[in-house]
């Protein structure tokens, strides 16, 4: 089986997650922010996201030369879960620390690097993952968007669905067709980075089933890339996403998206003396701090270049279906009317995780096709 | 069901089909009023089901009435059909006047209304439809016991909310509102109308639950993946087996329900429905979603308007705390070793 380390928190790190916390209590307080379950993806804040730039808590563990603070993948994982467990609105920088900031870093030009890494680090520069097309979801190979080799770049055509706030991003990381669909449609796949507000680029929002705008739809009609926009080697595509998917994959917010209900859950009961509906609740601890260890010991071996895609698709398959759990397992011991706009943190928590909850096993690889890859990864070990 | 009843259901599920498409309920759900769908259920005859000819009904019974609930269920359909219909059953159960305007009812244990001196007082939330109907039937602590009272809602201040399927669910303020009809019940008729109610709201449910199992089973032979359809897929073959495991159980269930409440006596089978019925709201909902994947968590799809509501409904009315309490409590009054006796007597307990 695999075996993953166990990590001790040093006292450094201790302190650094009550500085944390201490930053997000105040601006709870102040009312910077409002706790929000899923706010990982669902809570798009700029200015919260220029805050957080400031403290220096954007690419935490990157070289200083680009404005990072060289920390370890440790201390970011602290960070995250503070971020996390107080429903904090981190998604509009989301995705340029926890992926394209890695990616450039492993794959990137130095070009590259300095050119977004610095901004990116000041939450100011977006990035949305343009992955997705209609007919390819799970069979993510099979995309059609395709670009054309022309002077000095490529002229993309075609489009990407599904993105994430695209509407507040800068940039996406697209997987397009470099050389038309041959034998194998793994390979002819490039990584490039599009500028969204790039003459042919057009966003058309897809409101989420509760109204929301969270996802989009993005045409591209004869949008010229320039070459410095390739991300890694040409053709090389396929493997370079695939490289990301292990961080994408085992971090915390796929554990703790409906953390903040499990907290007023506990809090409730504490509150009505409720020891039976304690004891059912403390199961829960068991499963998270079970899940908790997993995903701390893949950020452990990523860090160390490690080879985790088994145990990173695992932390994404359980650890999303404990976060479905939640708002299942807190209707059954307390009595809430979910409600969007509820005033009882409760029902508002319940109405969140409840809404959100269908995309948490959907969002960043089905869990059947986890599924399909952990037994397959058993099998041949 | 008789040939009559299956006809009624017919009639209302055309009704249904050609009157209440996805872009319909998506209108009510921004705030307005389906009058034409209210209006051809009227030129039907169907709000009045239930009602007996003698006060003007169409002369059904409940078994007719929880079978169109289903549809409600079914169709998402936009309107207090249900409101309106079932503040007529309590209103005749009770010997009151049926009304023939559109109607809402609060039966809770422990509601915060008084009645006093003819008039009423008191809030109550998620009251149904509230917003847009006259009549109130409502459940009021009088000096001397509990009262059944019919107020108009001209005489309440609402204000507007929702449940998650954004249907209304107002809060109903009343202050000496004039009472328009009154009688005592008594606890255990109280305790009647509270099941009567869950079983209603078991029967919406498990036409939503119909639905997404019908929109799930589609959208596999549709969807293709990897150059197959996705129902090819063993993971998504075990969806859709639990998926219509969880379909047919719910519908038997009700069925079941239904007889009981036609034979006019009950064991446990009102919360044995609630019970299994939420949980199979829970299932269905995730492996429909989790079988739509992206295309199925979007507004434009038609599915979370069944979903929804299930993620609403479960938490109306006598839900699963309710029953399993009361479940409980019968439970403890088995005499040792006898579980398999009590299962399977068929003496009915409670008479209606
Ligand atoms: C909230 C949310 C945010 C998202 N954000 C982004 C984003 O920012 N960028 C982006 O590119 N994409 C994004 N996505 C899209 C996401 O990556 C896809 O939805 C996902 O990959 C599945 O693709 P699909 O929706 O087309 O489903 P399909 O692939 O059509 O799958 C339908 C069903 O079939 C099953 N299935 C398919 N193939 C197999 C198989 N081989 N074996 C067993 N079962 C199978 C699936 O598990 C699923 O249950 C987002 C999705 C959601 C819900």
């Amino acid at each position: 089986m695999f075996s993953l380390p166990t990590v001790q928190f040093t006292d450094e790190q201790e302190q650094f997650r009550l500085e944390v916390r201490a930053f997000l209590q105040e601006h709870l307080a102040k009312g910077t922010f409002k706790t929000k379950c899923d706010s990982w993806l669902s809570g798009s804040d700029p200015a919260f996201s220029k805050l957080i730039g400031e403290q220096g808590w954007i690419g935490l563990t990157w070289p200083k030369k680009y404005g990072g603070q060289e920390r370890s993948t440790i201390d970011r994982y602290i960070l995250t879960e503070e971020f996390l467990a107080v429903g904090a609105p981190v998604a509009a920088h989301w995705f340029a620390d926890r992926q394209t900031g890695p990616l450039l870093m492993r794959f990137g030009t130095e070009e590259q690097r300095e050119f977004f890494l610095p901004k990116i680090v000041k939450g100011e520069c977006y990035f949305g993952i343009g992955l997705s097309e209609p007919n390819s979801g799970s069979d993510l190979a099979s995309v059609k968007t395709r670009a054309e080799k022309v002077d000095g770049g490529w002229i993309i055509n075609g489009s990407k669905t599904w993105t994430s706030n695209a509407h507040d991003a800068h940039y996406a990381v697209t997987l397009i067709r470099t050389e038309p669909l041959g034998e194998k449609k793994h390979d002819g796949l490039s990584q490039l980075i599009i500028d969204l507000h790039a003459e042919g680029v057009t966003i058309v929002p897809i409101k989420y089933l509760t109204g929301e705008h969270h996802f989009n739809e993005v045409f591209f009609d004869n949008v010229f890339v320039p070459d410095n926009m390739v991300v890694g080697t040409l053709g090389n595509g396929w493997k370079q996403g695939l490289a990301e998917l292990a961080f994408e994959r085992s971090g915390p917010e796929r554990i703790l998206s409906t953390f903040p209900l499990l907290d007023e859950l506990i809090a409730g009961l504490k509150r009505q003396g409720d020891a039976a509906g304690m004891k059912e609740a403390s199961k829960v601890l068991s499963r998270l701090w079970g899940l908790r260890n997993l995903s701390i010991g893949v950020a452990k071996v990523l860090e160390e270049g490690g080879e985790v895609a088994i145990p990173a698709a695992l932390v994404k398959s359980i650890g999303t279906k404990f976060e479905q759990s939640i708002p299942e397992i807190t209707r059954l011991l307390v009595r809430t009317y979910p409600r969007l706009e509820a005033e009882r943190r409760i029902d508002r928590f319940m109405a969140e995780s409840t809404l959100h909850a269908p995309g948490f096993t959907i969002r960043g690889g089905t869990s059947e096709v986890l599924y399909g890859m952990v037994a397959k990864g058993v099998v041949g070990q | 069901m008789s040939e009559m009843k299956e006809m009624i259901v017919n009639v209302v599920e055309k009704i249904f089909k050609d009157k209440v498409d996805k872009e319909k309920v998506d209108v009510v759900e921004e705030g307005k009023w389906a009058e034409d769908v209210w209006q051809v259920l009227q030129d039907n005859e169907m709000l009045a089901v239930a009602v007996s000819e003698e006060n003007g009904g169409a002369g059904g019974d409940l078994d007719d009435l929880l079978n169109l609930y289903r549809l409600i269920g079914k169709y998402a359909v936009p309107i207090p059909f249900v409101e309106t219909t079932f503040a007529n059953v309590l209103l005749e159960k009770t010997g009151l006047n049926v009304t023939q305007e559109k109607a809402t009812y609060a039966v809770e244990e422990q509601l915060n209304v008084s009645i006093d001196n003819g008039t009423v007082s008191g809030t109550i939330v998620n009251v149904p439809w509230a917003r847009y109907v006259d009549e109130l039937v409502v459940v009021a602590a009088g000096t001397s016991g509990l009262e059944l009272v019919q107020v108009s809602l001209k005489d309440a201040a609402i204000s507007p909310n929702m449940n998650l399927a954004c249907e209304p669910r107002d809060t109903v303020t009343l202050v000496h509102a004039p009472v328009q009809q009154q009688t005592k019940i008594t606890n255990e008729q109280l305790e009647y109308f509270i099941a009567l109610e869950s079983a209603a709201k078991s029967a919406a449910m498990s036409g939503a639950i119909d639905k997404a199992y019908e929109l799930t089973v589609r959208y596999t032979k549709e969807r293709e993946q990897f150059g197959r359809p996705i129902h090819r897929f063993q993971l998504v073959q075990q969806h859709l087996a639990n998926l219509a495991g969880e379909a047919v159980i719910t519908s038997s269930a009700i069925d079941n329900m239904i007889a009981s409440i036609a034979q006019k006596c009950l064991q446990n089978e009102v919360a044995y429905t609630r019970i299994r019925i939420e949980e199979a709201a829970k299932i269905v909902a995730a492996s429909a979603h989790q079988v739509h994947a992206a295309i199925g968590v979007t507004h434009e799809h038609s599915l979370h308007q069944y979903t929804r509501r299930l993620w609403s409904w479960r938490e109306e009315g006598a839900g699963e705390a309710y029953w399993t309490k009361q479940l409980a409590n019968r439970l403890m009054e088995v005499e040792d070793d006898s579980l398999w006796g009590y299962l399977t007597r068929t003496e009915k307990v409670f008479q209606l």
